[in-house]
């Protein structure tokens, strides 16, 4: 039983660890081949199978008055408007969140859940329904076109996540700890600053992992409101697509882009291995 | 440390409801600058409230508090003096042992050399010297409590250090040392110290003044000879020992006597005065005795059960249809029949509406 046990979990371990892994090994190996190692039938292995190339990686940096995309600046852009966005929406949901979970609100029948659930609710709406807002709003204040204005928005779509995860963070901090650090001399700012904060840094990891990711990820919003003068990573990648599918250099982009992400991951997954982020896992 | 004056204090959950319910009726005490007190009372009585109430963590409905004559009700927490110890471990977990204990002298300017002095003595009193630099959130349960009653006494100038149960999370043989090292501490520094619990054992053996709570009203305040011997109610007649006092239903017979299943029982109770029939004598069970040579306050009875707890025998026995508990020594020898107690007049306490005459 316990052997059948141990066999079972491997091989589960097994066809996972494939199944996630496999589509890197695909678009690694896709991304150093040519039309014709592409086109030419089924092969996987460099040298053996095919002769590898770094066409598909030069694609990337050449300007496109030489046949290239130039994903240098889109990349920093995307970083840029994602770091910042990511931040302000950490600083400001952690603040609204601490509120929504330490003070009483009301408002005719709008209270504290009713709050809370408004800045979910940004994100059950379909993107779609926002992007006609957005674009007359950001029109209105000539934001269209520029990383403020896309900071602007992905602010507005990145908080709720904070406020989510960190009010239902702050929620299992015990009350005691911030009256205590009251008792113990702080003034309520302090006590939110020395003690409730740092005692909530694994729910601002994971509220920071999120941010980072959707922000990322977007395109969406990315595609409708940035034109010629701003584009983020998502929206060039597109842009490489033609009548003939670059296979090539749409893997290595795939990978480039990835790669925060998966930085982020390593980065969090030691926190996590620490037993830092226990608290905001359980 | 400060003498604690509550004048007049109440407090509702719901004031501006139309029918607030009151977790504490109005009420009026001092607490005297160096003492031990203890806040008993059931689970939901009130007891919290209060010590919350002290601290600045709720502003009371209606009333004042002062310190040392001075108005504090509206002063926020941070501004009182106050040390605080809630039920539960409560740790600042991103710190050491020793950074915990030093943060309210930190939070108060305190000079390097005399935190070190300060958080090295409650260190050594609370036996947490050798875990002074480990990181506080990788102690046990009992160790972390340690820690925040460290925090409690590390300020020597503290108006009162109020402590909500300290004890439940740590072993029994621990609590008995730092009830024994609070008391030395209050002992030493003269720091009013104020001690809620349920447990009426660790109230009796920490306090010298003890405030019985029940449902939102202080009931009785005093020493434990004065609640164990002439409680106020029948509650805290109840409430305090083990087991509870001996009540009887009974009706008054003549000036000092009553009179239980046909049977007189002189007092030292005046019973001339009586406005109502609900009347209870209370005996607690360790003045009952077997019968010796008395020829007065004799009660037949049959015995039901004995149990013997160690020190002493435990009689359980019915009279009538009343059931009387007498403690006795061990080596008490108990005939199986015609058993006679005694109940000695002096130590019966008469109730009349459930409140002592």
């Amino acid at each position: 039983m316990n052997k059948l046990y141990i066999f079972l979990k491997y091989f589960f371990i097994v066809v996972w660890t494939v199944f996630v892994v496999a589509p890197f090994l695909w678009a690694l190996t896709t991304s150093f081949k040519d039309f014709q190692s592409v086109n030419g039938g089924v092969t996987y292995i460099p040298w053996v199978d095919f002769e590898p190339n770094l066409e598909g990686w030069k694609v990337l940096i050449k300007s496109p008055a030489k046949g290239g995309v130039d994903i240098i600046e889109p990349y920093f852009n995307s970083l840029f408007v994602t770091c910042t966005a990511s931040l302000i929406s950490i600083i400001l949901g952690t603040l609204s969140a601490y509120a929504l979970s330490r003070y009483t609100f009301k408002a005719g029948f709008v209270k504290n859940n009713d709050i809370t659930f408004f800045f979910i609710s940004q994100r059950i709406m379909p993107p779609i329904v926002l992007s006609i807002p957005f674009f007359l709003f950001l029109s209105s204040i000539n934001l269209l076109d520029s990383l403020t204005g896309l900071i602007v928005v992905y602010i507005v779509l990145l908080m709720p996540i904070a406020v989510w995860i960190m009010v239902d963070f702050f929620n299992k901090v015990p009350r005691e700890i911030d009256e205590t650090a009251l008792i113990d001399g702080c003034n309520p700012y302090q006590a939110f600053l020395k003690v409730v904060l740092p005692n909530s840094i694994p729910g601002l990891i994971v509220a920071g992992m999120f941010c980072i990711i959707f922000g990322w990820i977007d395109f969406f919003f990315a595609f409708i409101l940035t034109f010629t003068e701003v584009q983020l990573l998502p929206v060039k990648i597109v842009a490489l697509n033609s009548s003939v599918t670059p296979w090539w250099s749409l893997s290595a982009s795939a990978l480039v882009s990835v790669a925060p992400l998966i930085i982020v991951a390593f980065i969090v997954e030691r926190y996590l291995s620490k037993g830092n982020l226990s608290g905001a896992i359980k | 440390m400060a003498k604690i004056d509550l004048s007049n204090i109440s407090h509702s959950y719901n004031p501006n409801d139309p029918n607030p319910v009151y977790a504490l009726n109005p009420f009026s005490m001092t607490w005297e600058n160096g003492n031990r007190y203890a806040i008993l009372g059931p689970s939901g009585c009130g007891k919290t409230t209060m010590l919350n109430i002290v601290s600045g963590l709720v502003r009371p409905s209606a009333g004042r508090i002062l310190f040392d004559d001075k108005d504090v009700t509206d002063l926020k927490t941070e501004d009182r003096n106050i040390a605080q110890v809630f039920q539960f471990p409560v740790i600042y977990n991103t710190m050491t042992v020793y950074e915990n204990l030093a943060f309210p002298l930190k939070c108060r300017d305190f000079s390097k050399s005399k935190t070190d002095e300060r958080v090295n003595s409650v260190a050594e009193t609370l036996n947490l010297k050798s875990f002074l630099n480990s990181p506080a959130r990788k102690l046990t349960a009992d160790q972390k409590q340690l820690i925040s009653l460290g925090r409690g006494l590390v300020r020597e100038d503290v108006a009162a250090v109020l402590m909500d149960e300290p004890l439940t999370v740590i072993d029994p043989d621990l609590k008995f040392r730092l009830r024994r090292n609070l008391k030395e501490i209050n002992e030493q520094y003269k720091t009013t110290l104020v001690y809620v619990t349920h447990d009426q054992n660790e109230a009796m053996t920490f306090a010298d003044n003890i405030i019985v709570m029940s449902e939102g009203e202080v009931v009785q305040t005093g020493s434990p000879k004065e609640l164990f011997e002439r409680p106020n109610t029948t509650f805290v007649g109840y409430f305090i020992g083990s087991p509870a006092m001996n009540l009887f239903e009974s009706e008054a017979s003549s000036e000092n006597s009553v009179k239980i299943n046909n049977t007189l029982i002189k007092t030292h109770t005046n019973l001339s005065n009586l406005k109502t029939k609900n009347i209870k004598l209370g005996i607690r069970s360790e003045f009952i005795k077997i019968a010796q040579n008395q020829n007065e306050n004799l009660v037949d009875v049959n015995v039901e059960k004995v149990e013997d707890l160690g020190n002493y025998k435990l009689i359980t026995a019915k009279m009538g249809d009343f059931i009387i508990k007498s403690k006795v020594n061990r080596e008490t020898e108990i005939p199986s029949q015609n058993v006679k107690l005694h109940i000695p007049a002096e130590k019966c306490c008469v109730y009349e509406d459930n409140k002592l005459i």
